[in-house]
């Protein structure tokens, strides 16, 4: 009896260390801007990343949602007051004021920011995605896909107006020329015109002016919309999927493109036909393991298309199964949908002419080995200049 | 003297029941407080989460020391104007929903600043003068339709408030807009910006502009004339009609005097709270500040000392409800339950009062309507 009580008492104990070091490991925070979690996309892969990385490392994860504007620098703050957390990750670029000025408070703290341009201090690590080359593959497939059936125009619904959109937009608007030209190049069919019709909604949370606008692009002729607003792609798919009832169509374009996650999944697949992925868990994931594996440091990190970068695509089959997962365990979508989602997505992507996808494969092929250049932009007169170069009218 | 009561022991019983009516409100206050943390306890804990951590958190985070009371304070003066500019038209008889949009109002002229160089002082006068401006002219319509055309300002302001969100969004995004950074305003420069009070906090000398106001607005509703016949109209319109009292302008002077403080909120933001010193596109900053504070001026019982005690207590509820986040885990969406459920619970007994007012009066209305 005595002996297993001790043994017990032993057993326990190890428990309890163990415990005690997987928990004193560290602490990481992730702050979000006021969009905040529900998104499907930007916020929710920013805390899944972080997440990840906490589970994998053993760290404990705090994380601190922002109400208003004014919050971004008391929440940061706070944060770092604490002196408690190995690493600040703050996602998004509206935080940028407010863990400029906190690093400077507190030179000691490490942080990371997502999207947000800080690059001159030694204690914050600017991670940055070149947002326009995953952009310029939709673009290509869309202004392709709008030839082959006829189609007017191509559409996008942005959110405020801030220089990481214009990256999405100037890499849209390029694919869109690239994939036009290289339509009628093919002779595939006589070159039509396709023109860009876009709206910046000023949102990342109102889903109903999502939904507005998609519909205005659809009644104008748009045979596919580029959600680059988060949040506000569950309006648009709403509406596509309406205007999709009224015509009597249950797939074909128009087309719903997704952003930052794979959100070809949603509505069962049956009208989301690629998304232009911007791996933002990539990103935070390996901000917490340069933190823990001591190879932190400030300054930017830019992540782009090639696949150990981990930054941006145009989303693929296994994106498919796994953000499929990603959406169920957030509970957009039931896990029982799976193969009718599968196969209503593939069943869209072959009504698509191979010569297309080989030609986007073309395409990012081309960006990878830096013989085709995507123009980008970061303030109004460099996206003024893009937009003149391909004006898309 | 038949009482048969000795002299001193009458006059401290005189005293004492003088007193006990202006002490009622506030034992109303702590009991509704204490009502209000008890069902937002009840809640937490239903929700999984522990009550007494997270209201450990979230004083501690409001008051415990210098660095939680000045960050209470910072998020409290904005919300001491919009209060005052619900309670001066509550006090007049008027239902005025229009701080809101007066609030945007006067942070994007305040903005304007940038546009010229001055010295410092002047600089933020200037800025302080343009927001007040602003948010009285936008005040001054609604008050207008109802002199004129008997619109009722429930509904005029509530309208105005959409019209001056939606102007702003294009405020912001096309004219006001920074040419280096699409998604914000100019910022407004160094020379007028209020400077910080406690380092490494964000309280502004804001706070002072926010007190002085309602000091101001303290003094001329119970030391002036025409403060005396705005209240008097508030309390009985036919007995002031009756008595001489222009009630066209103690309408206007309500809703000007309200417009002023609502356009002053907006500019102790946009000039007072770091870092951005700017109006962001979709104002996300400026967002409920007008709503925030009609809860503010029930709690605070429509007057403007009670006005700067609630507000204190609002700041704090926001200040510590970060650190409800940071140390007990509660998620933001139920810091806000938690809030809302204490700040109704504060609010019912004024609303209550202001019930019983209104439905009096509607009362004498109807029963003179047939004679």
């Amino acid at each position: 009896m005595k002996r297993i009580l001790t043994l017990l008492a032993v057993v326990l104990l190890g428990i309890s260390l163990v415990g005690m070091i997987g928990l004193g490991n560290g602490k990481v925070a992730v702050v979000l801007d006021v969009g905040g979690r529900g998104d499907l996309s930007f916020n929710d892969m920013g805390f899944k990343g972080t997440d990840q990385a906490a589970v994998d490392y053993g760290l404990e994860m705090v994380e601190v949602q922002s109400a208003t504007a004014a919050d971004y620098l008391p929440n940061v703050r706070n944060l770092a007051r604490s002196g408690e957390y190995d690493l600040i990750l703050a996602v998004g670029f509206l935080l940028t004021d407010a863990v400029s000025t906190v690093a400077d408070e507190f030179p000691g703290q490490k942080f990371a920011i997502i999207d947000g341009f800080i690059p001159d201090k030694a204690n914050v690590m600017s991670i940055l995605f070149r947002e326009n080359e995953a952009s310029a593959l939709v673009g290509a497939l869309a202004g392709m896909v709008a030839t082959h059936f006829g189609y007017r125009y191509v559409g996008c619904v942005l959110g405020i107006e801030i220089p990481v959109l214009y990256h999405f937009e100037a890499g849209y608007r390029f694919g869109i020329d690239w994939g036009v030209k290289k339509y009628n190049e093919l002779g595939l069919a006589i070159g039509a015109d396709v023109g860009l019709l876009y709206s910046y909604t000023g949102t990342f949370s109102d889903i109903a002016l999502g939904k507005a606008a998609t519909e205005a692009q659809l009644a104008q002729g748009a045979a596919a919309v580029y959600n680059v607003a988060g949040p506000l792609g569950i309006g648009d798919l709403e509406a596509i999927t309406e205007y999709h009832t009224a015509k009597g169509t249950t797939f074909g374009p128009p087309y719903y493109i997704g952003v930052d996650a794979n959100q070809d999944y949603l509505g069962n697949g049956l009208h989301g036909i690629a998304s232009g992925m911007k791996r933002v868990d990539h990103g935070c994931y390996n901000a917490v393991k340069s933190v823990v594996e001591g190879t932190f440091h400030g300054g930017i990190v830019s992540l782009g298309l090639a696949v150990a970068e981990g930054g941006v695509s145009i989303s693929k089959l296994q994106d498919l199964v796994d953000f499929f997962a990603f959406g169920v365990a957030a509970g957009a979508v039931d896990e029982v949908d799976f193969y009718t989602t599968l196969a209503n997505w593939s069943a869209n992507r072959a009504n698509i002419p191979p010569e297309i996808w080989e030609a986007v494969d073309e395409l990012e092929a081309g960006i990878l080995d830096g013989s085709i250049v995507v123009p980008t932009a970061d303030s109004v007169q460099e996206m003024q200049a893009v937009r003149a170069q391909y004006p898309l009218p | 003297m038949s009482t048969g009561i000795p002299n001193n022991r009458l006059r401290l019983l005189e005293r004492a029941k003088r007193a006990l009516p202006a002490l009622t409100p506030a034992l109303e206050s702590l009991l509704a407080g204490i009502v209000g943390l008890l069902v937002g306890a009840l809640i937490m804990w239903i929700g999984g989460y522990d009550p007494w951590k997270a209201y450990v958190a979230l004083f501690r985070g409001a008051y415990r020391d210098m660095y939680g009371f000045a960050s209470s304070l910072a998020r409290g003066t904005p919300l001491i104007l919009t209060a005052l500019t619900f309670s001066i038209c509550m006090r007049a008889g008027m239902f005025n929903i229009g701080a809101e949009g007066q609030v945007y109002g006067g942070a994007l002229a305040a903005v304007t600043v940038g546009y010229f160089a001055l010295p410092s002082g002047l600089h933020i006068i200037m800025g302080l003068i343009f927001a007040m401006l602003a948010g009285a002219a936008w005040s001054l319509v609604p008050a207008l339709l109802k002199l004129t055309r008997g619109v009722h300002e429930v509904i005029s302001t509530i309208m105005f408030n959409w019209i001056a969100r939606f102007f702003a969004f294009y405020l912001v995004a096309n004219v006001l807009v920074d040419p280096i950074r699409a998604e914000k305003t100019i910022s407004v420069p160094a020379s007028a910006r209020l400077p910080i009070l406690v380092h490494g906090t964000d309280l502004s000398y804001g706070l002072f502009v926010s007190v002085f106001f309602a000091l101001v607005i303290y003094f001329l509703l119970w030391h002036t004339t025409a403060g005396y016949e705005l209240r008097a109209a508030g309390l009985n319109p036919t007995a002031a009609h009756y008595g001489g009292i222009n009630s066209k302008r103690t309408v206007l002077l309500s809703f000007i005097l309200g417009g002023l403080g609502a356009g002053l909120a907006g500019a102790t933001i946009v000039m007072g709270l770091p870092p951005t010193y700017a109006v962001y596109s979709g104002l996300p900053q400026l967002a409920n500040v007008g709503f925030d504070g009609m809860a503010v001026a029930m709690v605070g019982r429509n007057h403007p000392i009670g006005i700067l005690i609630a507000a204190l207590f609002f700041g704090g509820m926001n200040a510590g409800g970060r650190m409800m986040q940071i140390i007990a885990g509660v998620p933001l969406e139920m810091v806000r339950v938690v809030e809302g459920i204490i700040v109704v619970a504060l609010a019912i007994p004024e609303l209550v009062r202001l019930f019983r007012f209104f439905r009096n009066r509607w009362r004498s209305l109807w029963r003179r309507e047939p004679a």
